[in-house]
């Protein structure tokens, strides 16, 4: 036999270890480098492209006034103002409708239907005062507003305008090390903090989009809106002389969502030097060419991908979360009902932190959709103080008007601390049910998903806990 | 109700007892956690590791410089060489330590994976260039000879680290870098950085601060006793003798010199004026150098400056006909020779 193929390749494999350490460092980086290269000269050579125009200069035009020192951010502040205008102005009358037809037309005649057929009562109230009503309500209250916001929001999108938005905006967001489309997901958050979790896909860097879906819940999102203003009327707004009640409770909750805001820098800058400090960060920022929007089109899908979307899966949570309501107020044991026993468990933490055990319990039942919590803190409380006259019955939801909502409340015990600390922990507690689960999906990790409930949930107890001792402190 | 400002006190007590315990770095349960890894494996590791050090360097080990090197007393130092030597890792020659063969091995397959370990943190983390070598102190104890194979294939196999440290083959073979400290280079010679060391720490976060990175191109323009005065590219350095001796560099062949014109980093353009790419930084790392290229930033593309942000920064370029914003300190990382129209098109 001829040993010496053998020898020579025992040769080339020497000759290639000692080689490997002369291609060098970079030697990988300048292959790649050499690949791209090479098929980008290739690409000039071959691809011809008729009539190219230089750059649209209308496009060019559009450009230097929104990003533009004097007029960039003026024109941001007032396109945004007038969506939220359209959004809360026009809001009003489709929820107001719904709720007409949902809640005062369709609910009592299912209760007549259901007292024809017989049903016994439990399987009556689960039904119909626990399912049909919690989820009636997340639809009158959820699905106007998104039903304007979402097509308004994707109609700026579809122009090409809101890459720019974050092209004006990133240096603040860079310092806080986010990435300057956190600006858009933080924006969609003020209608849905579900709908916030899945626009954070723009963000192609891991890091930055962490950090976008960690803190998209500091967007005071549209469930939660109408608590805050409810609220501050109450509260607030009646400390004030009449002529200034209005737009003092108004300032109240616009210092809310600013607080949201700041919130949204302090934890983001936080986390960047923290928990996610090795996660791999890389920027970019694409500024697509304007085009005139496609209104139909733009409508159509932004109401089936986002509008329907998020609120089937609010659906699916609200309606096991109205069967609890419901039966936590009416299982009695030894004369008591659930609710009651849960609620005098919680109240020492509860009056702790400023709040009650009531709002605690609400907030813990109502974890699938932030809207039914008024309606709960008001069924509940009717429910401990055993006041007459007011509600529907043990674990029926309802509203009233302001005059007879502050009357329960403060029957409830509310105080004016109570009502700040309510606001903020309506701003700082853990993201519905809905937004943890689209969290869920997005990451596909249950540690993430468990960060972005526990964070801003022990921030409201600590920042809630802070401000009711100080209060105690200074009006004894 | 407790009385508010005891209720205060309390949860500033349970604050400061959790930040005490854990705090990462200073916390108890971080240091514990920490003691308790330094164990007799890890000490007899990193003695081994001075060992290889100083036979590298032509310096001789002694239980003194054992005992400095890895912060332990002498008594321990004393114990930690009885140890190897029991275990045949070294051996004793005219009073000073040798690595047996065995010993050299085990040696190398700890280097091999700390500098794996840089690698990796630099190429697919997001970890600063100062946290590298820490990190790596600690992984290079906890990889097993399996793991690091799996890891260095996931890296492509490197053969540097990112300082530019050969890594050992997984059967323990590599070749030193021939490179010579940059203080005792003469001025005016076309260089390449191909070494940063990273001990002492103070030292080497000074040159991270400079923005200095194996694969650099430079050129001395003064030295003196006090400082080494070097440009690469358009960019001035100065440097303390002492500071520079960490930096290894070779000379760049003349016909290597031809191809790489200087540039100057495409952050320093305005608005309105053009450049064409001559090379990405070697700072340009991992994600972020991929990214570049997809968006085909290389070599030759021409790049136009077309307006910054209100808030100053980033800047939109317009390249091979799409607008992107990219940041200043990743547009520093780009070097474009700014008067392209020189150049055929």
């Amino acid at each position: 036999m001829n040993p010496s193929p053998q020898v020579d390749s025992q040769e080339i494999l020497a000759t290639a270890q000692a080689l490997r350490w002369e291609v060098g460092k970079d030697f990988h980086e300048k292959l790649m480098e050499a690949l791209y290269t090479n098929a980008a000269e290739i690409a000039d050579r071959a691809v011809t492209r008729p009539g190219e125009k230089p750059r649209f200069d209308l496009d060019r035009s559009i450009d230097r006034i929104v990003t533009s020192r004097r007029w960039g951010f003026l024109l941001m502040i007032l396109l945004f103002t007038l969506v939220f205008w359209i959004t809360i102005s026009l809001a009003n009358v489709p929820s107001r409708m719904i709720s007409d037809l949902l809640i005062g037309t369709i609910y009592p005649a299912l209760n007549a239907l259901a007292t024809r057929l017989g049903f016994p009562w439990w399987l009556h109230g689960i039904l119909i005062d626990g399912i049909y009503l919690a989820t009636a309500w997340v639809i009158s209250v959820m699905l106007p507003p998104m039903a304007i916001f979402f097509p308004l929001f994707t109609l700026l999108e579809d122009f090409g305008y809101l890459p720019r938005v974050a092209f004006n905006l990133d240096n603040v967001f860079k310092k806080a090390g986010a990435h300057g489309k956190q600006s858009l997901s933080m924006m969609m958050g003020f209608g849905c903090n579900a709908a916030g979790m899945i626009s954070t896909r723009i963000i192609d860097s891991p890091r930055e989009r962490m950090i976008a879906m960690l803190t998209n819940n500091f967007a005071l999102c549209n469930g939660r809106w109408p608590t805050q203003i409810l609220i501050a009327a109450i509260f607030i707004g009646a400390l004030m002389p009449a002529y200034l009640a209005g737009i003092v409770s108004a300032l109240a909750v616009v210092g809310i969502a600013v607080l949201g805001v700041l919130l949204t820098f302090v934890v983001s800058w936080f986390l960047t030097r923290s928990v996610l400090k090795g996660e791999v960060s890389s920027f970019s920022l694409e500024l697509p060419p304007y085009r005139p929007p496609r209104v139909m089109q733009t409508i159509y899908t932004s109401l089936i991908d986002r509008t329907i979307y998020v609120l089937w899966r609010a659906v699916v949570f609200a309606a096991p979360a109205g069967a609890v309501i419901w039966l936590v107020a009416n299982i009695t044991i030894g004369g008591q009902s659930l609710a009651e026993y849960i609620i005098n468990f919680l109240n020492p933490l509860g009056i702790l932190i400023g709040l009650n055990g009531v709002i605690l319990l609400a907030y813990i039942i109502a974890i699938p959709a932030n809207e039914i919590v008024v309606p709960t803190v008001l069924m509940l409380t009717v429910l401990v103080t055993g006041l007459t006259g007011a509600g529907a019955g043990a674990g029926v939801m309802f509203e009233a008007d302001l005059e007879s909502t502050k009357a329960i409340l403060v029957a409830g015990g509310w105080t004016l601390l109570t009502a700040i600390n309510l606001m903020l922990f309506s701003l700082v507690h853990n993201p519905c049910s809905t937004t943890l689960y689209t969290m869920y999906k997005e990451t596909d990790s249950r540690k993430w998903t468990t960060v972005a409930a526990l964070l801003p949930l022990g921030m409201g107890f600590a920042i809630t806990f802070v401000v009711a001792q100080v209060w105690r402190l200074i009006f004894g | 109700m407790p009385e508010p400002l005891f209720a205060i006190l309390i949860a500033a007590a349970l604050v400061l007892i959790g930040w005490l315990l854990f705090w990462p770095k200073t916390g108890i349960i971080y240091r514990w956690r920490k003691a308790r890894q330094v164990t007799d494996r890890v000490l007899l590791e990193d003695a081994l590791k001075h060992i290889q050090r100083c036979e590298r360097h032509a310096e001789t080990p002694t239980l003194q410089s054992i005992a400095g090197a890895l912060d332990i007393s002498l008594n321990q130092a004393a114990h930690i060489a009885e140890e190897l030597q029991s275990a045949e890792l070294i051996q004793i020659e005219n009073g000073a330590f040798r690595l047996t063969p065995p010993g050299r091995e085990y040696a190398l397959r700890v280097i091999r994976a700390h500098r794996l370990w840089e690698e990796y943190l630099a190429e697919q983390t997001g970890f600063d260039e100062a946290e590298w070598h820490d990190q790596a102190e600690q992984y290079e104890h906890l990889l097993s000879p399996e793991e690091a194979r799996n890891l260095a294939r996931q890296l492509g196999n490197p053969a540097y680290d990112p300082h530019g440290d050969p890594i050992p083959s997984s059967s323990g073979e590599f070749q030193h870098h021939p490179g010579i400290p940059l203080s005792s280079m003469e001025p005016e010679k076309p260089l390449r950085i191909i070494h940063i060391e990273d001990e002492p720490e103070e030292i080497y976060a000074q040159l991270v601060a400079e923005g200095l990175s194996p694969g650099m191109n430079l050129r001395i323009s003064e030295k003196t006793l006090q400082r080494i005065r070097f440009w690469i590219g358009e960019e001035e350095h100065v440097l303390a003798p002492i500071v520079a001796a960490n930096i290894s560099v070779v000379q760049l062949p003349e016909e290597l010199v031809e191809k790489t014109p200087p540039g100057a980093p495409l952050a320093t353009l305005k608005p309105g004026e053009k450049g064409r790419v001559v090379a990405l930084s070697p700072r340009l790392r991992g994600a972020d150098r991929r990214r570049m290229m997809d968006l085909g930033i290389l070599p030759g593309t021409t790049i136009d400056v077309e307006m910054t942000s209100p808030s100053g920064d980033p800047t939109a370029y317009k390249i091979r006909g799409a607008l992107i914003a990219l940041r200043k300190d990743q547009a520093q990382l780009i070097q474009v020779d700014n008067k392209p129209e020189e150049l055929p098109l």
